[in-house]
């Protein structure tokens, strides 16, 4: 049927800030959908909160709202926009639950919008618990034993009633937050507490566990004409109990024989049906008792999901465009398969490869975290892997995750060694077999361990319930590791032994060089020779949708050991663009931004590009972003291999993060070009006593710093430059391990922590400028001019992580004088280093001095914000300059300062880590970003707050409790508040100082003196705001735990002094004036200043 | 032990096997993702060699109750990696043990990608498998003695002997055209409550209008095959007398019964992911199927009381023909149940043809 002309305006709600649960997989399918809607003429109108987003580009959408996504910027847009249809299912749970609040609420109604791709019945059948029931339970589809509890005393009540173990899971939560495993009654009552909190809805499934089961889930999408495909099946390789977004997943499903195949394809269509989506996808997830096959359904997603995502990655279908395509009303038959090129949509995609996931975890961030995998999601990031055998798929995969591990183990990284499994004593038994039991992110490994430790497979099904069809792949891969050992060379110089076929079937089951070059003593050069010499090639084999029964038009590749090389290398100009992998904190979608830009740019200039990476959830690894996409890890031998078959005329390392950086050295001592800036000024700005000698040279300031490799050396540096001192390793991202360390006393212990990350490089120390000012500045330069993207000044003083601080674009405090040196500053450092590119520069200012801090000559994480503040491409601009272009032909010369202000919060995950506390440092914790704009920094900063997810208060009480050093800021702030309504509660030291300034304040009693203290009445829902400023650095216990609580019962919050103050002029100006709504496109209208290079 | 599939065009592909064995056939591949054991143990591909572009074959073991017949058919399997392990509760045993039992070499470690790929580019090919000649030229010598062998039919081998009941005892009495049918289509039948008389591939029209069946099924089979043209006279004089249902190569003998012709594809429709749907609308069904050869379109043009009723929407062959008049349905797909023991829509369409 033709697409439906009776509307013509489609507003698409994006999924908002990078969270745990909801990443840039939304913005992959956003992306996608905003060009399918444009495709079909159709005027589209974009909300999304996430600045760093491909969609939120100008060109993606006709309007580009970047401002908080709740139902009252959503109404302000919907009233000015006046949409007819509002498309909900892309943008992750945010938007379906968006749409569902603003029909409640009655907004469609009054504006006349409808909701394509899942109706707002459909929606509220699969999202409420007894809705869905009730639908499964008329169609006769089990589920498991359950009940909705909305207190504590009904959740026992039933939970009792159905028995230990009991799954928990709050209504309406993101990836299972808030949910849990209660094995007794104590756990029930604690997580059902917990749970009924969470919720936005209030509302608690108690359910029968059916932890051990197989976990299954289907892709699933149906049109108006009731045609229903499968996209693919998948099978969870952790059973039930963990969260698929933490499982290891493997595509399609292993181990189901037809009949269970179409049985569950036959609940899947009933299940749409009945659920009623009638031009869009589902995601479906069973679970399947392993000894006598019962199904049960567990959810159904009733949009784009992160499944569907790794589903389209995994198969080459395009589940968003061709969703997108059904939601206005076309049938499947008429949305051609792209990939193929000659065939329709209307088929299911079929595989000749097995598919791995495996995700990436952050608990290395959050000490205090337990390190166990549960129902509530903890994963920032995965890999996906394509091997033509599950052995060969799982080895890429786990070099994929980019942990510093090479495969399955077996080279050189293993924690437990092979002597000590040889022999292991009964201790070390337990330890294997606990880690095993118990899911968490070491568990691969721990199976290796208790595979060579003696284990039988099934043993370990007893404790893990991994399926025994995977635990004998995985002893097949220790058996072969084995083998490839017993012709281990005696010196490592001696010439490998290895016969070719051992070593062909060691490259077929994945093993990657260092893990052979581990097991055969010698190195990983000698490793790739002897594969050269004795022609074992590796080889591209295409993700083409049919398993090769049609000649694709545009497919993507994957490396195998196979006898035919599918590679479609061609003679033109092309360039190789190296992604940054999975998303972990620190590297994101910033950088995928960058990558796709790059992929742009490329094609506007007319060469090729290829992209290189493993995380599929971005853009970039979507089919049509470059010219070829290879799905491989980001390691050396797999980077050269694709280098050896394209032959490009250079790489592109800036881009990627922190991933192409580091291997940058590496490619070019293997004769690749680098293009932009050089290897060597890369090295520069990465060694710190190259980059010591540069500032001396060019006369700035930094703060004074010195190399150490030892506790003894650090004391004496320490002593030296005096304390406070900033404690890092080298070569990191994220300020992984980077700690303020304010005595002696608490040195040592930092310094054994950085040297453990650090590795064999020198830890660095540097004076931390206590109070300071950071600012960040982002450059372009082509080598000749260099201009300014934007200078941004954070809100936070000195010592909170860049990617964790506010900022503010343009600056707000800064004065003239300041800012000229800084711009001195940065255009003396990018001539030095021959910035051919972008740079980032991270700078200090305390007593009207500019310190340098940190000098990233890649791109940063604030390219894709200050590209879209400023409306200036800078990624792509930076990609034509590296391939000769300059800024003057391209006609950016000239730094932008426009007369609106943007600010950049983050957004925390510390709602997965219960407990953990909240407090920021040098240590990057965040997962994502959002960005507030309106023409003053007020309003833009309580636009972030909000959109950051803080319940900013508008009347209520405000609990204060502040540092001595900030108790004399504190008084100004507290009188506003006062005056704007607010009623002060103060711990009893803050109190005082209040009362003495005439601003009286109520005080509550120390956590163990008395109650109710702050912890009840924040239980009670009393208090609307936490202003708590840390008492130092190893925090009070007090404090942690009213900081954690913030978190549970999702109060607003600040732990900064300028923190607090922003937040308190942005309620002053929330009840002054009503925030108003302005698209992207108004904003790059208005008249911006233009600040000439001198 | 090393392997070879050699193809009639002298390509090649060297694979492992775990005994020592040698056999020839036409080689086709299959795209589906599982069911292996139904695939072999289908007397539609009767002394085929099946490759399979899944790489990964036998993860579920295998158990008599998957099987589509009491033999495995094809004359040997090719794939990429045999697992060494099965996992289901219901498996009986491994698929290796299955094929031990049946004596059906399975090569693997081959390039099962290039070799589809060549297939899909060269169209039907004659191969050997074998682990006891390598040379090329003596390969071809087999396959090219192998080709002017004289032309038999399976259809004895693959039918029924002689005429067997099956279903429900008390149901409407349907006969069912024995050309090498599959569990699969007997199991629905029977569902659907009907009393079942199959019978051997030769029966004529009199002998099966004398049991009194209230329709006919002409079932799926070997395809191509010099025996079925005498098939299809032996049925021509039932057309208009009895409701029938031809389902793969049994469509293909209603068709030829008719007065169309086939033809041959470049690259079967073998798999489960095939699109059909009624020309001109948008409403269709994702099919199974397994055939080489298609009615041809020209020549059912001549004949009014058939209308198509369900074409590939790839590349627009007939997959489903039907005339009201001489209620007769022919399914050119495998009309396989849809889940637990639903009944195909096609064959419930059938059903409602059988007077009362």
């Amino acid at each position: 049927m033709p697409r439906r002309k009776d509307f013509k305006k489609v507003l698409m709600i994006g999924s908002g800030p990078i969270v745990i649960g909801q990443a840039c997989e939304f913005d992959y399918s956003g992306s996608q959908a905003c060009k399918a809607l444009r495709e079909e003429g159709y005027f589209t109108i974009l909300v999304n909160s996430n600045p760093a987003t491909i969609m939120t580009d100008p060109g993606m959408a006709d309007v580009t709202y970047i401002e908080p996504l709740n139902v009252e910027v959503l109404t302000k847009i919907i009233a000015k926009e006046r949409p007819d249809a509002l498309l909900p299912t892309l943008g992750g749970q945010t938007a379906l639950n968006l749409a569902f609040f603003l029909m409640k609420q009655g907004v469609l109604k009054k504006y006349k919008v409808e909701s394509i791709g899942a109706s707002v019945e459909a929606i509220a059948c699969a999202e409420d618990r007894d809705l869905f029931k009730q639908a499964m339970q008329e169609i006769g589809v089990d589920m498991p034993k359950s009940g909705i509890a909305t207190s504590v005393k009904e959740g026992m009540k039933i939970g009792l009633g159905i028995g230990f173990p009991l799954i928990l899971r709050p209504a309406y939560c993101l990836g299972g937050s808030g949910g849990g495993i209660a094995y007794n009654k104590e756990e029930l009552e604690r997580l059902l507490s917990k749970g009924i909190e969470t919720s936005p809805v209030h509302q608690v499934l108690v359910e029968q566990s059916v932890i051990g089961w197989k976990e299954i889930e289907f892709e699933v999408m149906r049109d108006c004409a009731d045609n229903v495909i499968m996209i693919t099946s998948m099978e969870n390789i952790d059973p039930m109990g963990v969260h698929t977004g933490d499982s290891i997943v493997v595509a399609p499903a292993q181990t189901l024989t037809p009949q269970e195949y179409t049985d569950f394809v036959y609940l899947c269509k009933k299940i749409i049906r009945r659920i009623g989506i009638s031009g869009g996808g589902a995601n479906i997830q069973f679970g399947q008792n392993p000894d006598n096959g019962k199904i049960v359904i567990i959810e159904v997603n009733p949009r784009l999901s992160r499944s569907s995502a790794l589903a389209s990655k995994a198969t080459g279908f395009p589940i968003a465009r061709v969703a997108t395509k059904l939601a206005i009303g076309l049938t499947l038959p008429e949305v051609m398969n792209q990939v193929t090129g000659k065939t329709t949509s209307f088929f299911e995609p079929t595989i000749d490869y097995c598919v791995f996931k495996i995700c990436r975890f952050t608990f290395e961030k959050f000490p205090h975290a337990e390190k166990v995998l549960n129902t509530s999601m903890k994963a920032v990031g995965e890999a996906m892997s394509i091997g033509r055998n599950f052995k060969e798929a799982l080895q890429k995969g786990m070099r994929s995750l980019e942990t510093k591990r090479f495969g399955f183990g077996a080279d050189g990284r293993d924690k437990i060694t092979d002597l000590m499994l040889k022999d292991p004593d009964v201790l070390l038994i337990k330890q294997i077999k606990d880690k095993i039991r118990i899911p968490n992110d070491d568990r691969l490994f721990y199976l290796r361990y208790a595979l060579k430790a003696g284990l039988t497979v099934d043993e370990i099904f007893a404790l893990s319930h991994i399926d025994r069809w995977f635990l004998q792949n995985m002893k097949q891969l220790v058996e072969l590791e084995d083998k490839i050992r017993e012709q281990r060379n005696k010196s490592v110089d001696d010439d490998l032994q290895i016969p070719v076929e051992l070593l062909a079937q060691a490259k077929a089951d994945g093993f990657s060089d260092v893990q052979l070059a581990f097991l055969l003593n010698t190195k990983e050069a000698k490793v790739k020779q002897l594969r050269k010499k004795s022609n074992v090639k590796t080889v591209y084999k295409l993700v083409d949708t049919c398993a090769g029964e049609f000649n694709a038009r545009q497919p993507y590749f994957y490396s195998t050991q196979e006898t035919k090389d599918e590679a479609r290398s061609s003679k033109n100009k092309k360039v190789v663009i190296l992604g940054g992998g999975p998303n972990r904190i620190g590297q994101g979608i910033e950088f995928d931004y960058c990558c796709c830009h790059a992929a742009y740019a490329l094609n506007e200039e007319g060469v090729e590009s290829i992209m290189v990476n493993c995380n599929p959830e971005t853009v970039s690894t979507d089919y049509d972003t470059s010219d070829r996409l290879y799905f491989e890890p980001l390691t050396f031998e797999d980077i050269m291999n694709i280098i050896e078959v394209e032959k490009p005329l250079g790489v592109i390392v800036q881009f990627g993060g922190q991933t192409p950086i580091n291997l940058a050295v590496a490619l070019r001592q293997a004769g690749v070009n680098i293009l932009g800036t050089s290897s060597e000024s890369i090295d520069i700005a990465e060694d710190r006593k190259r980059f010591k000698q540069m500032i001396d040279k060019l006369g700035l300031l930094q703060p004074n710093s010195g190399t150490v490799f030892t506790f003894a050396e650090a004391k004496k540096v320490a002593n030296e430059i005096g304390y406070p001192v900033l404690v890092r390793p080298s070569y990191v991202l994220g300020g992984r391990a980077m700690e303020i360390v304010y005595e002696q006393e608490l040195l040592e212990k930092f310094i054994l922590e950085a040297a453990e990350v650090s590795g064999e490089h020198p830890i660095l120390i540097d004076k931390f400028l206590e109070d300071a000012i950071e600012v960040d500045v982002d450059l372009i330069g082509d080598g000749e001019t260099f201009v300014i993207g934007g200078i941004m000044e954070h809100i936070e003083q000195a010592g909170v992580h860049s990617g964790d601080a506010a900022m503010s674009l343009p600056t707000y405090t800064l004065g003239p004088d300041i800012l000229k040196k800084l711009r001195e500053a940065s255009y003396r450092l990018a001539k030095e280093l021959n910035i051919i590119g972008l740079m980032n520069v991270q700078y200090a200012v305390k007593d009207a001095k500019v310190y340098v801090l940190e000098v990233n000559p890649r791109a940063s994480r604030t390219v894709p914000l200050v590209s879209k503040v400023i409306g200036v491409p800078l990624a792509k601009l930076a990609t034509k300059v590296m391939l000769g272009k300059k800024l003057k032909d391209l006609g950016f010369t000239d730094e932008v300062i426009p007369p609106y202000v943007a600010v950049k919060e983050s957004v925390f995950p510390f709602n997965r880590f219960p407990g953990v506390d909240v407090m920021l440092g040098p240590e990057m914790k965040s997962t994502g970003e959002v960005m507030g704009i309106d023409m003053d920094f007020a309003s833009a900063y309580i636009k972030s707050q909000i959109a950051a997810g803080q319940n900013v208060p508008k009347s209520g009480n405000v609990f204060i409790s502040v540092h001595d050093r900030d108790k004399r800021d504190i008084v100004s702030i507290a009188k506003k508040l006062k005056d704007l309504g607010f009623k002060i509660f103060a711990s009893s030291g803050t109190a005082s100082v209040l009362e003495k300034n005439n601003i009286s304040a109520k005080v509550l009693p120390k956590i163990n003196e008395g109650r109710p203290n702050i912890l009840d009445l924040m239980k009670d829902g009393k208090i609307q705001m936490v202003i708590n400023t840390p008492s130092g650095r190893i925090p009070r216990q007090d404090e942690v735990k009213i900081r954690s609580q913030v978190i549970l019962y999702n109060i607003p919050y600040t732990t900064t002094i300028f923190g607090a103050q922003a937040t308190v002029n942005g309620i002053e100006m929330l009840i002054k004036k009503d925030l108003s709504v302005k698209s992207l496109q108004e904003y790059h209208k208005m008249k911006c200043k233009k600040v000439k290079i001198d | 032990m090393k392997a070879i599939l050699f193809l009639e065009d002298r390509k090649s592909f060297n694979a492992e096997s775990d005994f020592s064995a040698e056999c020839l056939g036409e080689v086709i591949i299959n795209t589906a993702v599982v069911g292996y054991q139904e695939m072999i143990t289908d007397p539609a591909n009767a002394e085929k060699i099946l490759v399979f572009t899944y790489p990964l074959i036998g993860n579920y073991g295998c158990a008599s109750k998957f099987s589509e017949s009491t033999k495995v058919w094809v004359s040997g399997m090719v794939m990429k990696e045999k697992s060494k392990i099965y996992s289901n509760w219901q498996a009986k045993s491994s698929l290796d043990d299955f094929l031990k039992a049946h004596k059906k070499p399975a090569i693997y470690n081959l390039d099962t990608r290039t070799l589809t790929v060549h297939l899909r580019e060269k169209g039907p090919l004659v191969g050997i498998i074998s682990t006891l000649e390598f040379d090329h030229k003596k390969l071809l010598d087999k396959i090219n003695k192998f080709k002017q062998q004289p032309i038999k039919s399976l259809l004895p081998e693959v039918s029924t002997q002689k005429l067997v009941s099956l279903g429900k005892p008390k149901g409407k009495k349907v006969a069912v055209l024995d050309l090498g049918v599959t569990a699969g289509l007997i199991k629905q039948l029977g569902t659907l409550g009907f009393s079942l008389k199959v019978f051997p591939y030769n029966a004529s029209a009199k002998q099966i209008l004398a049991i009194k069946p209230k329709g006919l099924v002409v079932s799926s089979g070997p395809e191509n095959d010099c025996g079925l043209e005498a098939v299809a006279q032996n049925i021509q004089p039932l057309i208009g007398k009895l409701p029938m249902l031809g389902v793969a190569t049994g469509s293909q003998v209603l068709a030829i019964a008719l007065g169309a012709r086939l033809t041959r594809l470049k690259l079967g429709h073998r798999g489960v992911n095939y699109p059909v749907a009624r020309p001109g609308t948008f409403k269709g069904e994702i099919t199974v199927q397994n055939h080489e050869y298609a009615i041809d379109n020209n020549s059912l043009r001549k004949i009014k009381e058939i209308k198509v009723t369900a074409h590939n929407l790839n590349d627009h062959t007939i997959e489903e023909i039907e005339s009201k008049k001489l209620k007769i349905i022919a399914v050119a797909y495998n009309p396989v149940s849809a889940g637990f023991d639903q009944v195909n829509a096609v064959l419930i369409k059938f059903s409602k043809l059988l007077e009362k």
